[in-house]
């Protein structure tokens, strides 16, 4: 983007009567999606824990089939997948495609629909599967009476952020719409074909496991990673006041990820029986997937420079850079686990475990709090009630993922030897991996759970109308020092 | 790019790419995939599940087993370990989870296919060739009761704890000892006052079980003995009560044994 001649003062307001107008409009089903996928990420980490526990103390709660831990673990996946990311995801695509579109949003209550669809979905999903409806295949756990409704839903969702990009009011498109409409449009299909093809009329033997895994990776790279990075993409700017680095590096990296990612699932098969130019085309696809990432890392972090001291301040910006900064850390690892060697290792461990919540987490989920510390405050029009709460959910949810991030790694990789080591008897595997699973229980998992619920109980005190109403700049973590660089005034002349 | 149709094209563009290519390409190349047959008269491998062991398939699915457990024996030639300085490979194998890789043809019937991606626990592949009926059942019911060491669900809600009528055990009848029964799912100890009850009551029986057992003597009055004598109850099976598998137990084992992808010879599967 080229510099902007500033506004004047008369400008600024109409533009500031603009985008109230715009969030007004799109408050009630965005809030909805938003608080709908904080729930499910609460239910999502109480199933985390009771899985995490079970797997190294297998007689807690032993006794009842609804616990058991193969249920518990697809449960947990479909509530943190499809509830907190699925429905976090859209609450962004559909916001941020009105701010960017510079135009409200016609019919909210058909919105309001989808995302019920989505909650009635969603319940007879976890509560189906620990009932004993789940379906063993990995992301598509969900009872088959279940993906109607998502589809429906998602239906929905895509068709409303297509459409209000149709009827935009700005010109200019920006890089963080080109992901949004790229994303809708993806996972209607992907979630479509990977259904039909594994449960309503399924492909022969091995053709499902890669159907399987090209939905499960492109879920979170089609999905996930395309909405996630569009956000940041448009926090980073709008906090610290600075346009994007590049213009274009943000297309070469739209275009690369749109193109190299959707190939790249295989390498969850690697060594599997399945014929070797699959795996071998994913692992291609997961090489030049570094293409993408070094654009976004280049165009994320230049654009920080110089800014890092504003972390201090503003909690959007230290969520969402937190998350800019392990998804290029998380990418380069994803790029090297794909290889043949270093799979042999890793495959069939809890280090994958630990890369997969490194990007589930570290990356995605952390970006959309940071979402949401911005966008909550301007649809409610309420700041929020307790910097030092938001305190608490940084560092329990960064400390968190980190102790979860490299216990798993470490107990997976000395797995990965062991397993690959004929003349080591199994049950120094599982003895070898139990401490490693403790520290996720009684650690990491807990304080991440303490970092959900802050910030659960933040959202919850805004939606109540309980903290400021929003008239001067929004709730820092400390009050800048006036007067220096990322002083109040600019950060809320930015910020608002 | 400022125009919505670029950007759609391009997405359709390189989405379908992948869609071609990882999708429907190997749906094309592997659809017309045939058993295997080596002459004309053989029964042809694989064959489709029928009856309990199809009906197992469902509770395989509906417990998650796939996220501890893959069903994939990978070639003589990956995975590698180092012994007495030489780089050795084919670790599946050498584990004794297969006795060759599985190739696409072992899973023509599989529905849905659970390769998985975790191993929690080892590879069931082939689990049906590696251990018997009994086992299979021990371990599902209470797998501590066979490996001390394993984190492995009791899946003791499958099963059925019920009086003996008649006198008779059922056939199919678990034959694990008290310690694994009387508390499904658990291991139970009787407390210090309840093994003084068991010993005034039943005491003599036991003692002269014990006995019969040959096993080491200790004067059984000692606190020795007396420990001794309890691990060597606990081991005994229950008089009056007996676990039975229900029909999902059943079914699920059915399963378990008709895991046998890796036993039958194919000609693509050399390594």
């Amino acid at each position: 983007m080229a510099p902007t001649t500033p506004m004047t003062e008369p400008e600024r307001e109409r533009s500031a009567r603009e985008r109230r107008a715009i969030d007004s409009s799109c408050r009630v089903p965005v809030l909805y999606f938003a608080a709908s996928a904080v729930f499910w990420l609460l239910a999502g980490s109480a199933l985390a824990v009771i899985a995490s526990v079970k797997l190294h103390s297998p007689y807690f709660l032993t006794g009842s089939p609804e616990f058991t831990f193969g249920r518990v673990r697809m449960a947990h996946l479909q509530a943190v997948g499809l509830g907190w990311a699925g429905m976090a995801v859209m609450a962004a695509a559909v916001w941020l495609m009105c701010r960017l579109s510079r135009v409200g949003l016609i019919y909210p209550k058909l919105l309001v629909f989808a995302g019920t669809l989505w909650n009635v979905g969603m319940v007879l999903d976890v509560l189906g599967i620990l009932f004993g409806d789940g379906q063993s295949v990995e992301w598509l756990d969900a009872p088959r009476y279940v993906p109607p409704f998502l589809v429906a839903g998602l239906g929905i969702v895509s068709a409303w952020t297509v459409a209000t990009f149709r009827r935009r009011r700005e010109r200019h498109v920006y890089v963080t719409q080109w992901y949004v409409l790229a994303a809708v449009f993806w996972l209607p299909w992907l979630y479509t074909v990977a259904v039909l093809m594994i449960f309503w009329m399924p492909a022969t033997g091995v053709v499902q496991p890669v159907v399987n895994w090209w939905f499960g990776h492109n879920y979170l790279g089609l999905w996930m990673t395309p909405v996630a990075v569009g956000a940041a993409y448009y926090i980073i700017p709008k906090v610290i006041g600075r346009p994007i680095h590049s213009y274009y590096l943000s297309i070469l990296g739209f275009w690369s990820l749109a193109l190299f990612y959707s190939w790249a699932g295989m390498h969850h098969l690697i060594g599997g029986p399945l014929p070797v130019w699959l795996v071998t085309a994913s692992v291609v696809g997961s090489m030049m997937m570094f293409i993408p990432v070094i654009a976004v890392a280049i165009n994320h972090h230049m654009t920080m420079l110089g800014s890092f001291h504003r972390l201090r301040y503003s909690p959007a910006l230290r969520f969402t850079v937190f998350g800019a900064i392990t998804y290029t850390a998380v990418s380069f690892q994803g790029a090297v686990e794909s290889l043949r060697d270093f799979s042999e290792v890793a495959h069939f461990t809890h280090y994958t475990v630990a890369h997969a919540h490194l990007g589930a987490y570290g990356f995605f989920t952390m970006i959309m709090f940071g979402l949401f510390y911005y966008m909550v405050p301007r649809l409610t029009g309420r700041e929020w009630a307790s910097p030092g709460l938001i305190r608490v959910h940084f560092w329990s949810s960064a400390v968190g993922i980190t102790i979860y991030f490299v216990a798993l790694s470490i107990a997976g990789w000395w797995q990965g030897r062991m397993l690959n080591d004929p003349n080591v008897p199994f049950a120094n595997i599982v003895r070898y991996v139990t401490p490693f699973l403790a520290i996720r229980s009684y650690i990491a998992g807990p304080l991440m759970t303490v970092g959900h619920v802050s910030f659960a109980i933040l959202l919850t005190a805004n939606l109540m109308g309980w903290g400021r109403q929003r008239t001067g700049g929004p709730t820092y973590f400390v009050e800048p020092a006036t007067g220096t660089a990322g002083g109040p005034r600019e950060l809320a002349a930015a910020g608002r | 790019m400022d125009r919505g149709m670029v950007i759609f094209v391009g997405a359709l563009l390189t989405f379908s790419s992948s869609w071609l290519g990882l999708v429907l390409y190997p749906y094309w190349q592997l659809q017309n995939e045939q058993p295997y047959a080596k002459s004309p008269g053989d029964d042809p491998y694989p064959r489709p599940l029928a009856g309990q062991a199809l009906a197992g398939v469902r509770v395989y699915q509906a417990n998650g087993c796939l996220y501890c457990h893959s069903q994939q024996v990978r070639s003589e030639k990956f995975g590698n370990w180092w012994e007495d300085g030489q780089m050795k490979t084919g670790a599946d194998i050498k584990r004794g989870w297969g006795a060759r890789r599985t190739v696409s043809r072992d899973y023509l019937y599989d529905r849905p296919t659970m390769l998985g991606t975790m191993r929690t626990g080892p590879d069931l592949a082939n689990v049906g060739a590696r251990y018997a009926e009994p086992w299979q059942h021990n371990h599902t019911f209470n797998p501590r009761a066979v490996n001390s060491w394993s984190v492995m669900p009791s899946f003791a809600f499958l099963y059925a704890r019920e009086k003996v009528v008649g006198g008779q055990k059922a056939a199919k009848a678990l034959k694990l000892g008290r310690e694994w029964t009387v508390d499904p799912g658990y291991r139970w100890r009787p407390t210090d006052r309840q093994w003084e009850a068991i010993l005034a009551a039943r005491g003599t029986a036991i003692r002269q079980a014990h006995l019969a057992g040959a096993v080491a003597r200790v004067d059984p009055d000692s606190p020795a003995g007396r420990a001794e004598l309890l691990e060597f109850w606990l081991t005994t099976e229950e008089e009056d009560y007996q676990v039975v598998p229900t029909t999902a137990a059943d079914a699920l084992v059915a399963y378990l044994l008709a895991l046998r992808k890796g036993e039958t010879p194919l000609p693509e599967a050399k390594e």
